[in-house]
């Protein structure tokens, strides 16, 4: 047998990584360790240079095994992989140590991260050893998709793909599509009316060949994996139907959250105080007028109702700024008499032509007033004197303790997550983050999929978003779909298990436990088997196994015994 | 000075790893005496993987997976959990402190929580102080040839090492 | 105690001088640039705040626009072009006219077809007075001196130059008596709305004396505009400021030393006095003249009518002045006759419109403003003497 060669590299990440450890000494120490050839260090791993060192030595010093001590698997392993595959080498055949998201941002001794880095890397060498070639398996791909959500977004990624000849299946639970935007009237920044957009739209979905829409429909449940995903649709109150399709597009959005939780603006209590979507409603109208049918001569627009605070919702709803923005401009053009109040935390303008709007609104008479949640939040009561309610609050910007009257209160109400978030997390194998929303593969890199292959996020179902970066993802997750129908075949996840007939005992504990049903008993060699489609390696078996007869490839406990022998081996300090 | 454990860490590939690296690009700190270890799934920790920490010197053992019901696998959770009571049954039958061993739910967005229970969970095993497993393996080793790791599948509990 | 917000009342002042009050998002930058704002009195961006807002109350007691000198170098700061230099401007005009109770300065500063109308009237009123009750005698040999130059007390048919004097003095104490009046019943109002109306404040009685020098110190060197970092301005303030002064002073106080009937050499303290104070005047006048005109420093890019009655009126008295004064050397007894009366119909509805009533009644509320200021900095430093005080004990047991 060839014998086994080790690199190492240990990666500076800039001062990521090398502020923190001192990755010349975790190098030097692995040079002694048993089969391993050579250990380098270098500013960025990951970039070119870094990547064609590891070809170069692979080459030159006949490396057969590769450790990277860098950041999170999770972000580089297939950047490395692919490496690995260019240099010749089974892309298996690499270990890397997490020694930044785990060590260097998260300590202060620098000893002491030192010390960690060194045991990790040296878990890594000491885990490499044992690596197995494995070859990447393909599967054919259904070009039929899966959509999710009738909104804004979930319609342009059925277009997209329908437009390019490909079988959509679009699941909406309600009874219309459009979702949040078939609610609005004109939009922010550009008072551009969406719904008529959105009507071209939805006819031409209608009316589509490669479109089966499903309206009033639940997706109940998702089997399966990239390429070759199988659900089941409940459609109404009865039937079920069920379709295969090989990717999946969750567009499920948002929905505005309930502000009679939030006893001071008292909705529900006074009809001059409404939510951001029930002004839509009257702005739809054509007039500017309150619940009494009065044109109001004060209007007060409260931002970050239920966003931004720890009691509620504590992140940013995102759009509601730029839509508070907009209604103060159709406020001025429809009531030019008025007063119009913004009650903001903080102005949050981003985005194109988004401070164009504000510079705009605030030359427009609109008198902007600060508040601070943690200060105590802005308390609307009946006016004593006057007709309408008042608004009391600190207004942060002059210190002073102010009341504001006004006929008309439009309250800018958080967006939280639908309902069925959660189902549809666990149908599909996505996360959901701390406020209910999904989880994309990288926020930065890869923000439309998921760490589910063939599985897509777009839209407002990943935090609140305005139209076009809704319509942006769509379109992202869509390209990315084309692609993958485009090339025909998906390399699936070769890490499954595999029994040893010698060594199994028959005792079927694999079959017992196994999730996806991939184990099989073969009665006449009275022993277990896996069927590798349908595995998806989650290593259960392995460890139910009494004889150590199943191996989960990648994670075979080999492999996990001596990365625990190489971290705990004393390592040299300093 | 206050000694200074080693506790080694699987997590699950999913959440709980995710999670810790989350606990990073937050820059959270935390107790730098973890070592994790990553597996696909919470189900594939094998109680011969806790041992044989225990056995190489690991004074701690801090098991993480998804929460129930989100685990990737639909279930290897359950799994985990399950084998975890007989785990620290067996432990505690072997004169091993079950605190030693903790299983915790840690999901993708709970980078906190994670450091959180690092820090925790070191002072734990602070307070419990140098495990001597490791040194009494070392008396047992030598009056039988074979390896400790391979005792727990003879003590009926379903692992062992591929020889 | 919670005060209802009034956007209507930024309208109300949209007469003196800046209009628009949109654009400042409240940054801060021109209150961090600002030479001058520190020590509990922050502005410009507060004062912006409160006109945006209506809280009337709060202005009408602010101190603050009297502190800016108006370097502008906030409006050079600000991010949104919101110009708060200006708006400080502004503010001094509107509480100028909140100070007096009679309603004039109001009137001046939001129609100023008024105060051309009250200026011509009593123009006319004086040079009719001269004519009527004080025309040139006819016999002009009798009004020149020895050395050539015009006898300017004897001028007037039927009354000697003592006698001449007299009235003139007469006039002028009654106008300084009358302007004083005016000036410190505003300053009175001032005290009160600024001091005495803000609750839980407690100025202690010695500090009245011991921050007194503030308002003299203040008053002569101008000492807070030359902490502006472009001292130019400063200098030429300060040549105005003492040129007017001591004109003042001579022409009021001195009048029987200055308005003499000899010539005196051109070194005599009482002529080089007149001339540096005319040189003060005229520099400082033509160079604002011309930067209002070129509108290129922000402090003088925005030019109120009130600003300009100022300059062409003080330019006026001291040109007729400067030409009397010619026209006396050269022995024109007739010219310098009528050009006296018309300095005189110049000069006093200047002062007595100018002073009390618009522009120059800066020149007492600065100081006192800042006296006050002073004052109340004192009270706040004493309170929290005394509550570190208390303080004290309660640690220590
Ligand atoms: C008051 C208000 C004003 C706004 N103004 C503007 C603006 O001016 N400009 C701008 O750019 N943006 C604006 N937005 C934001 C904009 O509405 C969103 O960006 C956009 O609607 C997001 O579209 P989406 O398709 O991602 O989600 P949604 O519009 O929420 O659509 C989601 C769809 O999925 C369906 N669904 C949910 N769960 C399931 C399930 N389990 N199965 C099947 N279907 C499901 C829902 O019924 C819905 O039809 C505003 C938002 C609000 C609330
Ligand atoms: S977008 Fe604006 S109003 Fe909405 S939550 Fe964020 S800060 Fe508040
Ligand atoms: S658990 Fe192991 S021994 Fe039992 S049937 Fe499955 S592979 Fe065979
Ligand atoms: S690894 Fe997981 S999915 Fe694969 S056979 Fe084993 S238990 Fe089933
Ligand atoms: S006036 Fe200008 S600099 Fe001052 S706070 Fe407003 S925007 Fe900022
Ligand atoms: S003009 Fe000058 S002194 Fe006045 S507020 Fe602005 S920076 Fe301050
Ligand atoms: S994948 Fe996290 S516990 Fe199974």
């Amino acid at each position: 047998m060839e014998k086994t060669r080790i690199g190492v590299y240990v990666c500076w990440c800039g001062t990521n990584i090398a502020m923190m450890v001192d990755v010349e000494a975790v190098a030097k120490e692995m040079e002694s360790r048993q089969n391993v050839v050579l250990a380098r260090t270098y500013k960025y791993m990951c970039s070119d240079p870094g990547q064609d060192m590891v070809i170069r030595d692979i080459k030159e010093h006949k490396l057969n095994r590769v450790v990277i001590a860098a950041c999170s698997p999770r972000i580089h392993e297939n950047t490395f992989r692919k490496a690995l595959e260019n240099a010749g080498l089974n892309p298996y055949m690499l270990q890397m140590a997490n020694i930044r998201e785990q060590n260097s941002w998260v300590h202060s001794d620098r000893i002491e991260a030192t010390r960690k880095a060194k045991s990790l890397v040296a878990g890594a060498v000491s885990r490499v050893n044992h690596h197995q070639p494995l070859n990447k398996r393909e599967v054919p791909v259904n070009p039929a998709s899966l959509i999710i959500g009738g909104g804004i977004s979930g319609i342009t990624a059925a277009l997209e793909l329908a437009d390019a000849g490909k079988r959509v299946y679009l699941v909406e639970k309600e009874s219309e599509l459009g979702g949040i935007a078939a609610m609005l009237d004109l939009t922010s920044p550009h008072f551009y009316s969406i719904s008529d957009s959105l009507k071209t739209l939805i006819r031409r979905i209608e009316v589509h060949q490669n479109i089966k829409v499903y309206m009033d429909s639940q997706v109940k449940q998702i089997n399966g994996y990239v390429g070759n995903f199988n659900g089941e649709i409940k459609i109404g109150n009865k039937k079920v139907k069920n379709i295969d399709f090989g990717n999946i597009v969750v567009a499920t959005g948002l929905k505005p959250i309930k502000p009679e939780t939030i006893e001071n603006y008292g909705y529900g209590v006074f009809s001059e105080v409404i939510t951001s979507l029930d002004f839509e409603q009257v702005l739809k109208k054509g007039s500017v007028l309150n619940a009494y049918g009065i044109k109001p001569k004060n209007v007060a627009i409260i931002h970050c109702v239920g966003s931004r605070n720890e009691d509620y919702k504590p992140y940013c709803s995102r759009t509601c700024c730029m839509t508070a923005l907009k209604y103060a401009n159709m406020i001025r053009s429809a009531l030019p008499e008025a007063n119009v109040y913004q009650m903001y935390a903080d102005m949050r303008a981003y985005g194109k032509h988004c401070e164009e709007l504000y510079a705009d609104t605030s030359g427009k008479n609109v008198l902007f007033l600060m508040y601070d949640q943690r200060e105590g939040m802005p308390i609307i009561e009946k006016d004593a004197i006057g007709p309408g309610v008042l608004i009391k609050f600190n207004e942060r910007l002059s210190g002073e303790d102010i009341e504001v009257p006004a006929e008309l209160v439009i309250l800018m109400t958080a967006m939280e997550s639908g309902k069925d978030a959660k189902s549809i997390s666990q149908m599909t194998g996505t996360s959901l983050d701390a406020n209910g929303f999904f989880i994309e593969k990288h926020p930065k890199l890869d923000p439309v999929s998921t760490t589910t292959d063939g599985v897509y996020v777009v839209g407002s179902c990943q935090s609140p978003k305005n139209i076009p970066e809704s319509v942006s993802q769509a379109r992202a997750a869509t390209a990315n779909i084309l692609a993958t129908i485009a090339k025909g075949y998906v390399e699936v996840e070769v890490i499954t298990a595999e029994v040893n007939e010698d060594i199994c005992c028959g005792c079927q504990f694999c079959i017992q436990v196994c999730p996806y049903g991939a184990n099989n008993y073969d009665q006449r060699k009275a022993v277990s088997s896996v069927n590798e489609a349908l595995c998806k390696g989650c290593g259960t078996c392995g460890s139910a196994c009494p004889s150590g007869a199943i191996s989960t490839r990648h994670f075979t406990d080999k492999q996990i015994l001596s990365q625990i022998e190489g971290i705990m081996a004393e390592v040299g300090s300093g | 000075m206050e000694y200074n454990p080693t506790i080694v860490s699987f997590l699950c590939n999913w959440c709980s790893y995710t999670g810790a690296d989350l606990a990073g690009t937050s820059r959270m700190k935390y107790a730098s005496n973890i070592r994790v270890i990553r597996v696909m799934c919470s189900g594939r920790i094998d109680p011969t993987f806790v041992l044989k920490a225990f056995t190489e010197g690991a004074d701690g053992v801090l098991l993480c997976g998804c929460h129930p019901g989100d685990c990737h696998y639909h279930e290897g959770n359950y799994k985990c959990l399950r084998r975890f009571h007989l785990l620290q049954k067996y432990l505690d039958q072997m004169g091993v402190d079950k605190k030693r061993i903790r299983l915790e739910w840690i999901s993708a967005s709970e980078g906190k929580e994670f450091a959180e229970l690092a820090n925790e969970f070191s002072e734990t095993i602070k307070k419990l102080g140098k495990s001597n497993i490791k040194e009494e393996m070392k008396v047992e080793d030598k009056k039988s040839p074979e390896s400790a790791v391979h005792r727990p599948a003879r003590m009926g509990l379903q692992s062992t090492v591929e020889s | 105690m919670s005060t209802r917000i009034n956007p209507d009342f930024k309208n109300e002042l949209t007469h003196f001088g800046k209009d628009e009050w949109n654009e400042c998002y409240h940054c801060g930058n021109c209150t961090a640039i600002c030479p001058l704002s520190k020590d509990g009195f922050l502005f410009p961006r507060k004062d912006l705040r409160a006109i945006q807002m209506g809280l009337q109350d709060k202005l009408d007691a602010s101190l603050e626009p009297w502190l800016c000198y108006y370097c502008g170098e906030c409006s050079e700061t600000c991010p949104r072009d919101a110009n708060p230099a200006e708006l400080m401007m502004t503010l001094r005009r509107y509480l100028t006219s909140r100070y007096d109770k009679s309603g004039l300065a109001k009137l001046f500063y939001t129609n100023h077809i008024w105060e051309y109308v009250v200026l011509g009237l009593m123009f006319l009123a004086i040079v009719v007075a001269f004519l009527v009750f004080l025309p040139l005698k006819t016999d002009a040999a009798l009004m020149v001196n020895e050395s050539g130059g015009v006898m300017i007390n004897s001028l007037v048919e039927g009354i000697n130059a003592e006698r001449f004097i007299g009235i003139i003095e007469y006039g002028d104490w009654t106008m300084a008596i009358v302007i004083a009046l005016l000036l410190v019943s505003n300053i009175v109002v001032m005290f009160y709305k600024s001091v005495l109306s803000e609750n839980g404040i407690r100025i202690p009685f010695s500090s009245y004396f011991t921050e007194a020098w503030q308002l003299v110190w203040n008053f002569a060197t101008q000492s807070r505009f030359s902490k502006c970092d472009d001292k130019q301005y400063w200098i030429g303030h300060l040549l105005l400021m003492t040129g007017y002064t001591i004109m003042f002073i001579l022409v009021v106080v001195f009048l029987p030393l200055f308005q003499i009937e000899t010539v005196e050499p051109w070194w005599h303290w009482q002529r080089l006095l007149g001339y540096y104070a005319t040189f003060g005047i005229l520099f400082f006048l033509t160079i604002v003249t011309i930067k209002r005109l070129q509108k290129r420093d922000v402090k003088l890019k925005y030019s109120h009518p009130s600003d300009w009655i100022f300059i062409v009126m003080l330019a006026l008295t001291t040109i007729s002045g400067i030409l009397v004064h010619i026209f006396r050397l050269q022995g024109m007894v007739a010219a310098t006759y009528y050009t006296y009366v018309i300095h005189l119909a110049i000069l006093v509805p200047m002062l007595m419109v100018e002073v009390p009533f618009s522009k120059w009644s800066h020149l007492a509320y600065r100081p006192f403003a800042i006296y006050f200021a002073r004052l109340k900095t004192v009270a706040a430093e004493v309170e929290k003497e005394k509550s570190h005080k208390e303080l004290v004990p309660a640690v220590g047991s």
